[in-house]
Order: structure tokens, then C-alpha cells, then sequence
């Protein structure tokens, strides 16, 4: 087994090399000996596989499986009627395991099979006889919300599975008084995270009910709670053992439910092991895209450019079910708001039920969706004003210290530093000829406090082994981001020892503090900090068993024990007498962030997390006009991320995120032919591949958060938002006109140039 | 279809497998020689986690029919693996630079780049950047952005090409 001995620490900074950022397991994934859950195996295994509606909308009228049962092989049948079928959901509980009566998408799961190998499987569902009654179906989201449309849930009137309408000020009054008022219709299609690996799990159960899942999870332990009330088993028999990830970007906080409740359910049916995977085809047809949105805004202006309202009417196209499409509907109807000081905002969002793939959420949250048409909107202003863009957003722009329109407490903020070194960087001031130039801003969220207002902390623990080395036993997830590289970084700093001695235990729900997951940039900043407690209160620990061993007081410095008369304990010896003093226990430290709680009122108007992380992108970008090909040449990227924590691996984000942002604006979006998905493969739905990515450069200004660990704060997500609107932008610059659709292809830049289309 | 025997080399070992002709190269080194590093991410030749060496060229193994593998050399990341380690290295200068470039970051791309990297470098000791973009286009990662992809093949290239002068 390869080990990271090799690897040195940095003399300056302190900060351990690439190697040891990467996490624990980086040799064993560039040797191939990861195992992630498509490559898991146990004794006994029998393989799931689920019977999907070839309708995108119907009422079932019989299924006969008695086919199905015959084919050798074959261990379980499951129906909706052959099983308790308990609705379930995110937000609203509007899923079951298996579709009763009533199916609503193409893909909508009928029945589950369970044998002993794929082929088997696949036999048994073709021998599955289901008779359908189609019904009309509704596609198109505003089309959804009209009065005579098809209703999808009975109990979502008007097929509106959330929405919001509220108003900051007095919007009224600002759009009157206003010199300028600009509007425009920004469409954005659904995308999916596209995580290379598929998902998968193994369910296993025993006689008793236990149930262990295995999979990798961005939140196990939110799933955990919502697998045990669908199912109606006691929270203690359910246990979920992540394997590594292949890849999340928030498609996998609360992953593919409907798998990992029907291999439960086999599983426990059989009492053998069931494995579940997804198709690449499956993932695109019945996995859980980002919502589509349709951004009607209007923005007022007084002369000098200062801004004065923001209107905002959205509709998001949920599909056929709701996950956590009302919660990224939020974000993406409010988030951008907090990037300037508008003091008067109207913000209308409908999140509407369609026959289409049920959605979920992507990293970034939607934020970048709505980024697009919030930044796209400035440049319109700017244009109509004749204020360069850049002065335009530092006129306007958030600072620290600021309580945005909707009550977001701006602590630390770099933004308009990040604008001034991004316009720099990409040559803002010394523009090449036939090139264009866009610049947009982004904010994100850092450590909500808003999933979960009674839960909106995180709590780590850091142990001290008999060999002298540290185990932090953590409840966050690491897929590749440097988590768990930072965490070992934050503990060794509060230690005094090297990152390397600090070893990193997770996954296992049955083991490890429990989590609100991998999501809302919370990792680090609310993670991190309860590593950081943790770490406090261990060293507390050993400095009295070690006074207690030594009878002097022993105080640890820079991760030496010293007594007051210069004696040296070895951190070895403290943790074997502890040990043997106690029989047995090891020292334990504890450590619990509790962020100060929020005051969300009903409006949702409040701060709703730790804190907020800031960026500015500028693009560099040439259009054909002959035939509307686009050329990014360059992004330059510069963030407010607080201090970074760990170099390497922020470097790892921002690339990847600069291009998920590229991929999401020019060449990512969802094709429907009605309610079928058109382009279900990696040939048609069309990600960056290497000869795509533009030249990237980045910088970070760093601020001191008082709230972050060490000061730190969240980038994995705010590093996407800002990309759609820089390249939008430099897209209008060169090409004259504005095109208000993505992603920006070719051939609406065309349009767009020869007048066809969009106007500017 | 009907099993039959296939004798091919992997990793430097003789191999004789029955098998269905029809079934992937890719079921093969999975299923059959449990060399889960070979990944499978779409089974349809567009992801490139699947890459492996056939005859020294790098392929997708999931577009393999495994009866065309009769009589040929298989060269998966385990043999890469293995190779680093019999020149009394922990792995391959690859994989070194693949790590220290920070290169790897959920790693499900990771074995099938650097296949594709191994390839490239057999032809083509130093590449130029745009050389290494196009040999690794094949292979889909989403959270690197290449850059340090790429930067880790040039650097492997460089440690190989000191070793041989």
C-alpha cells in the first residue's frame, strides 16, 4: 500500500503538499483500487432492476407479474400494491416508492425485480404485462400553471408545487421614480450535474430488519432519517456505508431515493443483498436534473447608475416530482439580489409540476441560472446609461458590513476588489481588437443556517490514539473537494502537529457524528469549525491526563508536552495511560458549532447563513459573425473565499468550477422531444472535454471571516455563479446583441447578430 | 452467444478465459479478472473511464467485443501500477504526477486518463500541451477544469525523459 510519506509540508506556510490535500485516498484512486459503489460486491448478491413507464402520463389499470415470477432466477417481485408504499419527499411529499394508480413522467417507476444476475433481472421485466389508460399530458411549466391545464397531484392545486411572492420596500414607487427602467426574458434549460459515476447502491439486510445501505451520499445522514420513515423501520436499524464517490456536485446530497428505497425494499424481501445501479441513459431520463427556469425581470435605475428596484417573475419547471427543486427555486429567485444594494425589490417564483424527468439540484443551487439574468440585465443598463459595466456593478456593489434586502448580514466582503483585480486580470482597460469583454459578480451562501434551523451547526470528534496520532471522525463528505485535507490541516494546526499525523475517519453513519451533509457550502466553514472545537477540546484532555501522569502541570506547545520542570511527554505515553487508568476508553475530544440561530421570519427575510463567499469572473471571448461560433479565449477568475485553507486543493475548485460554469453557458442544457428526453447520453447532452476548457487564471482576496474557521469560507459552489453572466456578457460586447437563452449556441448567436431572434 | 476460449496477455500474464465473444472487454477485466480500476461510467464509448492499452493503443474496453482481444496485449491501470512498482518506484511517474498535480479529485476519471496519458507518452515522449489536450479529449472529467491534468502528463513526460537520458 502506497503511503504519503514522500509528500513535504511547505516551510513557509505550514501547509502540507498536494499529495496529503487530495485526501487519504487519492493513491488508491490513481491506482484503480478505489472501490466506488458501481464496483461494490457481496456474498450472495442479488442484482434490482426497475419496470418504467413507456407513458408521460397514465393511469394504470393492471400489472400482472405472474410472467416474471416464472422466470428462473428470479428472487423478488415488487408492485405498489405488494408493498406499504408510503409517500415521501424532500420538501413536499409527493413521491412513493413505486407509482399506485398514476404514472407522471417516462421513466416512472412501475415495478421492481430483483434476481440473480442483470440478465435475469432484465428477463423478469419484459415478462411484466402492464396495461395503461393514457391521459393528456402537460409539458410546458407556464402552460402547467394556466387555469384548464392537467393537473399532475391532486394535492398541489394548479400544478404548483411551491411558490413565493413577496416584496422588499416599495418597488411601486422606485419603478415611477426611476430614470431607466430595463427588462428582458431569460431562458435557462435543466442541466444535470453529470457526475462521471453513475449512482449506485447495495442494500443488505438480516432477519432482524437491519438495513445497511451502501452508497456514496453527499448528506447519508438525511437520507438516513427519510429512508427509515418511508420504509417504517426503526432509525437505528438503518445504517449507510458510503464507498467513494464518483463525483457529486450536489446530484448526490440526497442522491437517487427511488433506488435506495427499492433495493431496500428487495433487499429486505429477499434478505439477501441487492445491488441497484443507474444507466448513463437512466441518469439523463429518470435522474435528478437542476430545474429549468424562465426569469422575466425588470430593473430601475436612477441617471447616475445608482439602483433603485429589481422585479423579478419566475417560473421553474420542477417535472414530475419535487425533491429539493422549492429550495433551489429560492435560491435562484433570491440569491443574486444580495450582490448590490437594492434597496426595493418584487420577486414572483412558481415552481410548476410538468410530465417531464423529475429534478433536483446541481451545485450553485440555480444561483448561476438566475446570475445570468441579473448580470445580463446590468449590461443592458450599462449600455442604455453609458457606464462602463465595471463602474456600473462599484457604484453598486455589496460591502462589508452591509444587511442586503433580504436581511443577509454581510460580515466579510471582498467584491468590489474582486471586480477591480478580475477587470485587471482579463485587460478590462486595454482591450484587444475583436474580442469582447463581459464581467460578472457572484455571492453564495457559506454554511446555511437554513436547512435545518434546530440542526444548523456541526459537531466532530478528535481522538487521541495509543500510537500518539489523531483520528477526527467527521460526518462531512470529501469526493475529491480537500475536505478532509483541510479538516486535518485545521486540526494539526490547533495541535501543533504535522497535517500527516491527523488521520481522517468517515462514512459510516453507525460511527461517525451526524451531518447535514456536503451541501450549501458548509463543509469547511461549519464543518471545519467543529473540527477546530474538537481539536480545542482534545488538547485539552491531554494537557490534564498528562499533568495528572507527570502530578506537575503540563502544558502542550506547537504539539509537544512540557512539564513545568522541562520534562518531555510523549503524546504515546498519554493516551496508554489514559488508557489503562480508564480500562480501556481513549481521549476524546468533542467538538460542537452551533452558529448563532437565525431570524428567518415568515417573508424569509433574515440572515440565513454563517456567511457568504464572493467572486468576480471577467471572460475574453470572439464571435464569428458568420456563423455565431463561439471562442472563449480566457477567464479570469477572483474570489472572496476568506482564508484559503488549503491551496491545492482551491485550485482543484476553481478550475472545475470555471468549467462546469462554461459547460452550463455553452454547450449543457436538457433537449425534450414532449416529455422525452432527447439527448439521455454523453454524445448528446454535450459536456467541456479538455480541448474546450478557455485559459483559466485566478486570485484570491483574502478576507479574515470572523465566522469561518481561521477565518475561512466556503468556494466550491460560488465558484460556478459567476461564469454564465461573464461570458454572457463578453458575448453581447462582441457580438452587438444579446442573446437571453442558454446555452449560448452557435446558432442563437446567430440569430442574435442577424436580427432573428433576441433584440439587445 | 456461445462461450468460447480466449487467450490473450493482461498486465504481462497469460490469460485463457470462456467467454461469450460478444460480451465488452470491459465485462471481461470486471467481471472476470476483478480489475475494477477499468471504470464503467456510460457503456457506450463516450466517457473514456473504461480506457485501457490494446496493443499499445489506448481504447474504450466498453466498445471491446471481448473475442477481438484473442492473441493481443491488455495493459490496465493495475499493470501501470504494477509497472512503476517493479522499477522499485510505489507507482508509475504518471500516477506520481497525477497526485502531485492535484490531478485527482474524485478519481473516477483518473484510471482512464491516465491510460490515455500512458498512450500518448509511448508515441510521443514530449508533447506539447495541445498534444496532451487532444490525446486526453476522449476522457471526460468534471471537477478538475484538465488543467492539472494536463500538467501532471507534461511533468510525468519530463521525470521519463530524464530517466532515459
Amino acid at each position: 500500500m502506497p503511503v504519503t510519506k514522500k509528500t513535504g509540508v511547505n516551510s513557509e506556510t505550514g501547509i502540507p503538499g498536494p499529495a496529503y490535500n487530495q485526501g487519504p485516498d487519492v493513491w488508491d484512486k490513481v491506482t484503480g483500487k478505489a472501490v466506488y459503489g458501481i464496483d461494490l460486491q457481496l456474498p450472495g448478491m442479488l442484482y434490482g432492476k426497475v419496470l418504467r413507464s413507456p407513458h408521460s402520463h397514465a393511469r394504470v389499470i393492471r400489472i400482472d407479474t405472474a410472467g416474471a415470477f416464472a422466470v428462473p432466477g428470479v428472487r423478488a417481485v415488487l408492485t405498489a400494491s405488494a408493498i406499504k408504499n408510503k409517500p415521501y419527499g424532500i420538501v413536499v411529499e409527493d413521491e412513493q416508492p413505486l407509482a399506485g394508480d398514476r404514472v407522471r413522467y417516462i421513466g416512472d417507476e412501475v415495478a421492481a425485480v430483483a434476481a440473480v444476475d442483470e440478465e435475469s433481472a432484465g428477463k423478469a421485466l419484459e415478462a411484466i404485462k402492464v396495461d395503461y389508460e393514457p391521459l393528456p399530458a402537460v409539458y410546458d411549466p407556464a402552460e402547467a400553471l394556466g387555469e384548464d391545464a392537467v393537473q399532475l397531484h391532486e394535492q398541489y392545486s394548479g400544478n404548483i408545487a411551491w411558490e413565493r411572492d413577496l416584496e422588499r420596500g416599495d418597488p411601486e414607487q422606485a419603478f415611477k421614480e426611476a430614470d431607466l427602467v430595463v427588462e428582458n426574458s431569460f431562458s435557462i434549460p435543466s442541466v444535470h450535474p453529470t457526475y462521471l459515476e453513475p449512482i449506485a447502491c447495495v442494500a443488505s439486510s438480516d432477519y432482524m430488519d437491519n438495513l445497511t445501505i451502501h452508497t456514496a451520499l453527499q448528506s447519508p445522514d438525511v437520507v438516513r432519517e427519510i429512508i427509515s420513515a418511508a420504509l417504517e423501520l426503526p432509525l437505528s436499524k438503518v445504517r449507510i456505508i458510503g464507498p467513494v464517490m464518483g463525483g457529486g456536485f450536489g446530484g448526490r446530497v440526497y442522491g437517487n431515493l427511488k433506488l435506495y428505497l427499492l433495493s431496500s425494499l428487495l433487499s429486505l424481501q429477499t434478505g439477501a443483498p441487492v445491488k441497484m445501479q443507474l444507466s448513463r441513459e437512466e441518469e439523463f431520463s429518470v435522474g435528478r436534473p437542476m430545474i429549468a427556469a424562465q426569469i422575466k425581470m425588470r430593473m430601475a435605475l436612477r441617471k447616475d447608475g445608482t439602483f433603485l428596484a429589481r422585479e423579478a417573475d419566475i417560473i421553474t419547471d420542477n417535472g414530475a416530482y419535487s425533491a429539493q427543486a422549492p429550495w433551489v427555486s429560492k435560491t435562484l429567485s433570491e440569491r443574486n439580489d444580495a450582490l448590490y444594494r437594492i434597496p426595493h425589490i418584487r420577486t414572483r417564483a412558481r415552481l410548476a409540476y410538468t410530465n417531464k424527468v423529475p429534478t433536483a439540484q446541481y451545485r450553485a443551487y440555480g444561483n448561476q441560472a438566475a446570475n445570468f439574468a441579473s448580470e445580463s440585465l446590468i449590461d443592458q443598463a450599462a449600455e442604455k446609461l453609458q457606464i462602463d459595466p465595471l463602474q456600473l456593478r462599484l457604484k453598486n456593489c455589496t460591502r462589508a458590513g452591509d444587511v442586503t434586502g433580504h436581511g443577509l448580514q454581510i460580515k466579510s466582503c471582498a467584491l468590489a476588489e474582486c471586480l477591480e483585480e478580475a477587470a485587471t486580470r482579463i485587460g478590462w482597460h486595454n482591450r484587444k481588437k475583436n474580442r469582447g469583454y463581459g464581467i460578472s459578480a457572484g455571492i453564495h451562501a457559506s454554511g446555511s443556517l437554513v436547512l435545518n434551523q434546530d440542526f444548523r451547526g456541526a459537531s466532530a470528534r478528535a481522538v487521541l490514539e495509543l500510537d500518539g496520532k489523531v483520528t477526527v471522525f467527521t460526518g462531512e463528505q470529501d469526493y475529491g473537494q480537500g475536505t478532509y485535507g483541510a479538516f486535518s490541516h485545521i486540526a494539526a494546526m490547533v495541535l501543533g502537529l504535522d497535517a500527516r499525523q491527523v488521520r481522517i475517519y468517515c462514512r459510516d453513519t453507525l460511527v461517525t457524528p451526524h451531518s447535514q451533509g456536503a451541501l450549501a457550502n458548509r463543509q469547511t466553514t461549519i464543518g471545519g469549525r467543529a473540527v477546530q472545537l474538537a481539536a480545542e477540546d482534545l488538547k485539552k484532555l491531554i494537557e490534564e491526563a498528562a499533568s495528572e501522569m507527570a502530578g506537575q502541570p503540563v502544558k502542550m506547545q506547537e504539539g509537544r508536552l512540557e512539564t513545568a520542570s522541562n520534562r518531555d511527554l510523549k503524546l504515546e505515553e498519554v493516551a496508554r495511560y489514559y488508557h489503562y487508568r480508564t480500562s480501556g476508553l481513549t481521549l476524546n475530544g468533542e467538538g460542537r458549532y452551533v452558529p448563532p440561530p437565525s431570524a428567518y421570519d415568515e417573508t424569509g427575510y433574515g440572515n440565513i447563513s454563517v456567511t457568504y463567499s464572493f467572486a468576480a469572473h471577467a471572460a475574453e471571448v470572439e464571435v464569428d459573425r458568420n456563423t455565431g461560433a463561439l471562442t472563449v479565449h480566457r477567464i479570469a477568475a477572483v474570489h472572496d473565499s476568506g482564508r484559503i485553507v488549503n491551496p491545492h486543493a482551491a485550485r482543484g475548485q476553481v478550475f472545475g468550477g470555471m468549467t462546469q460554469g462554461l459547460g452550463f453557458c455553452c454547450y449543457e442544457g436538457y433537449l425534450f422531444d414532449k416529455g422525452r428526453v432527447a439527448n439521455a447520453s454523453l454524445a448528446d447532452y454535450r459536456v467541456p472535454t479538455a480541448m474546450d476548457v478557455p485559459g483559466m487564471e485566478y486570485s484570491f482576496v483574502e478576507t479574515e471571516d470572523p465566522e469561518g474557521p481561521f477565518g475561512a469560507k466556503g468556494l466550491g459552489e460560488v465558484v460556478q455563479v459567476p461564469v454564465p453572466g461573464a461570458i454572457a456578457n463578453a458575448v453581447a460586447d462582441a457580438a452587438g446583441s444579446r442573446v437571453t437563452e442558454l446555452p449560448l449556441t452557435a446558432e442563437r448567436i446567430y440569430r442574435a447578430i442577424s436580427g432573428g431572434e433576441c433584440e439587445r | 452467444m456461445k462461450e468460447q476460449v480466449i487467450r490473450f496477455e493482461i498486465n504481462g500474464e497469460k490469460a485463457e478465459v470462456y467467454a461469450d465473444p460478444t460480451l465488452s472487454l470491459l465485462h471481461l477485466l470486471r467481471s472476470r479478472f476483478n480489475l475494477i480500476g477499468t471504470k464503467e461510467g456510460c457503456r457506450k464509448g463516450e466517457c473514456g473511464t473504461c480506457t485501457v492499452l490494446l496493443d499499445g493503443q489506448a481504447v474504450n474496453s466498453c466498445l471491446v467485443p471481448a473475442g477481438k482481444v484473442e492473441g493481443k496485449k491488455v495493459l490496465t491501470i493495475e499493470g501501470v501500477t504494477r509497472e512503476g512498482a517493479l522499477k522499485g518506484k510505489r507507482v508509475h511517474p504518471l500516477q506520481q504526477s497525477f497526485v502531485e498535480k492535484g490531478a485527482v479529485q474524485c478519481g473516477f476519471c483518473t484510471p482512464g486518463m491516465v491510460m490515455s496519458a500512458y498512450a500518448l507518452l509511448r508515441d510521443n515522449p514530449s508533447p506539447s500541451p495541445e498534444q496532451v489536450r487532444e490525446a486526453i479529449s476522449g476522457n471526460l472529467c468534471r471537477c478538475s477544469g484538465y488543467k492539472q491534468i494536463e500538467e501532471a502528463v507534461l511533468e510525468a513526460a519530463k521525470t521519463m525523459q530524464e530517466k532515459q537520458g
